[in-house]
């Protein structure tokens, strides 16, 4: 018993102690390196900040340079997939892309309005200059879902800075160093958005699922039923966190455990490039216009005022459009009461004719019954009853046929 | 069979051919995650530090197994020193395994490196839930913990050759 013990010591000694001839240092060293470093990065002091950095910035770097042979087989093999289901896909793109032309109008149109009516309620309007980003490191870890980018404070990107692929968002910026920046995706278990959910504008919370999906969390029960199976799921903008407005993703089809989950508009295994969006207040009034001159020579500035003139084109455009249509209908107007006009004097001239043809009608019947009753009516005795011709007692006698009324 | 002079370049290489994959799999994250099978995952520098801390350990720095682990921490996000401490438990009981042992057999390793990894996985979550107030899916660690243990077999396979190529 007591020297089983003993072997078990020396083992243990020997595991933990002894350093062999290839060793710089024993392994009870590296565990206590291990648990100091642990404990120093959860500090947040500056050395450490710094230090941590430097390591990220050459890790992150090398990862990318290492990373080049494998990524290359594995967009290889997404290509090769591609290229197979082209044809389906491009008949596909196609007609979406007429509908989403259609739209994109309309929504610009929407947005300058909005952007006009935020400047107008508080004097300050949310500039957002997106810059594209590289993905320089993509490795998924089965437990964290994370990508890194090649943009960092450098460029003004803070943590919580919103990432989008496209117009989509794809997640926010937890880690930010000089040059790169980590992004925590939203499918990872640590991410939460709150999000409203159309038709019904049902409030919810998406947390990512650690998989592809974002499961709908935190909602009334009452309010489940609300949930369409097609609706759309776009950040409301509570916390502060994400902006508003911005499209989330597609409800996927209640299961089972009536848990809802949301198919997310990005694929997140396939992004090389993505956009942060920078945030910065500017005065809406006059200091923009002094600060246009200096910013008209950047890329973001350009594309924006770009889309600025494009909005005012559409304005223009729809404002020549109207004035046409109205000078159109001005015309017809015009032209529309000249005939009411036209008809009129035809109505009255018809009814003189109707007015006349009455009165010749009258006076026919008076020539045909004088010849038949006027022996009755004349006065032709001097003690006769009978009227004088030519008044109008005659005639009414005439009328009546040969009564005489008194 | 490719012959190498002794004190070339390439022999060097070769001789430190584990700590060069162990880097490059760190730096890459290899774990075939790319062919998107669900929750698939296997953690491959478990199965190369426990072979060779256990067969090949003179062939080992372990000081490049703990620079290796901080790269695994700063790639995949983790607190700095975390995957240093999972790598360097996982040599000493390698080590102690080997000082134990009079004679070797594969399948005891197999389930002593199942028992190893599954503790190593524990004291990780434990660690990242309790200290760091990670969110973590257990499933996960639980499917990576078993396709890991049945990778060591596999990979058992092609480090055995290499070691014994090395030795002719």
């Amino acid at each position: 018993m007591a020297s089983s013990r003993d072997d078990f010591i020396i083992a243990i000694r020997s595991a933990f102690l002894k350093k062999s001839t290839q060793q710089k240092f024993s392994l009870l060293t590296l565990v206590f390196f291990s648990i100091v470093i642990i404990v120093l990065s959860s500090f947040n002091l500056k050395a450490i900040t710094l230090t941590k950095s430097f390591i990220k910035e050459i890790v992150y770097r090398s990862s990318f340079i290492i990373s080049v042979p494998e990524n290359f087989i594995k967009s290889s093999y997404v290509n090769l997939r591609e290229y197979t289901n082209y044809y389906s896909e491009f008949k596909i793109t196609k007609e979406e892309l007429d509908q989403l032309k259609s739209e994109n109008i309309s929504s610009k149109i929407v947005k300058s309005e909005n952007e006009e009516l935020k400047s107008l309620i508080d004097g300050y309007a949310f500039t957002s200059n997106k810059i594209l980003a590289k993905v320089i490191v993509d490795h998924e870890s089965p437990f964290l879902r994370s990508i890194v980018i090649n943009k960092g404070s450098k460029e003004k990107i803070k943590i919580g800075t919103n990432i989008y692929d496209r117009s989509y968002l794809v997640g926010r910026v937890i880690e930010v160093n000089y040059t790169n920046s980590r992004v925590l995706l939203l499918t990872d278990l640590n991410s939460n958005i709150p999000v409203s959910i159309t038709p019904g504008n049902v409030q919810a919370i998406v947390a990512g699922n650690g998989d592809k999906r974002g499961e709908i969390k935190y909602i009334k029960n009452d309010l489940i039923n609300k949930i369409d199976d097609k609706g759309i799921a776009y950040t409301s903008g509570t916390g502060s966190i994400f902006k508003s407005g911005i499209p989330v993703g597609t409800i996927d089809s209640k299961n089972k455990d009536e848990k809802i989950f949301i198919n997310f508009y990005s694929d997140f295994t396939q992004l090389k490039y993505v956009f942060a969006e920078i945030d910065e207040l500017m005065p809406s009034s006059v200091v923009t216009e002094e600060n246009d001159q200096t910013e008209v020579s950047s890329n973001t500035e350009q594309i924006k005022l770009d889309l600025i003139s494009d909005e005012l084109q559409i304005l223009e455009d729809s404002n020549t459009k109207f004035i046409e249509e109205n000078k159109e209908l001005n015309t017809l107007t015009n032209e529309l009461n000249k005939q009411i006009e036209i008809l009129k004097a035809e109505n009255d001239f018809q009814k003189n004719v109707i007015q006349k043809h009455d009165l010749d009608k009258e006076e026919y019947e008076f020539l045909r019954l004088n010849l038949i009753y006027s022996s009755k009516c004349q006065s032709k005795k001097l003690f006769s009853t009978g009227f004088k011709v030519g008044t109008p007692e005659y005639r009414k006698c005439i009328m009546q046929r040969g009564k005489k009324s008194d | 069979m490719i012959r190498f002079q002794k004190k070339n370049l390439l022999y060097k290489i070769y001789i430190r051919l584990p700590i060069l994959i162990l880097f490059i799999s760190v730096f890459n994250e290899f774990d075939l995650n790319y062919l998107n099978i669900d929750y698939f995952s296997f953690n491959f520098p478990f199965i190369l530090i426990f072979w060779f801390a256990l067969k090949a350990y003179n062939r080992f720095d372990y000081l490049f197994v703990f620079l290796a682990g901080l790269v695994n921490d700063t790639v995949v996000g983790l607190p700095l020193g975390l995957s240093s401490l999972s790598y360097i438990l996982i040599c000493i009981f390698a080590s102690y395994l080997r000082n134990i042992t009079i004679s070797p057999n594969l399948i005891k390793d197999w389930f002593y490196f199942l028992f190893i990894i599954s503790l190593i996985n524990s004291i990780n979550y434990s660690i990242l839930f309790l200290f760091f107030s990670y969110e973590l899916d257990i499933t996960l660690f639980i499917v990576n913990n078993f396709f890991t243990f049945l990778f060591y077999i596999i990979f058992s396979i092609f480090f055995k050759r290499y070691l014994k190529s090395l030795d002719d």
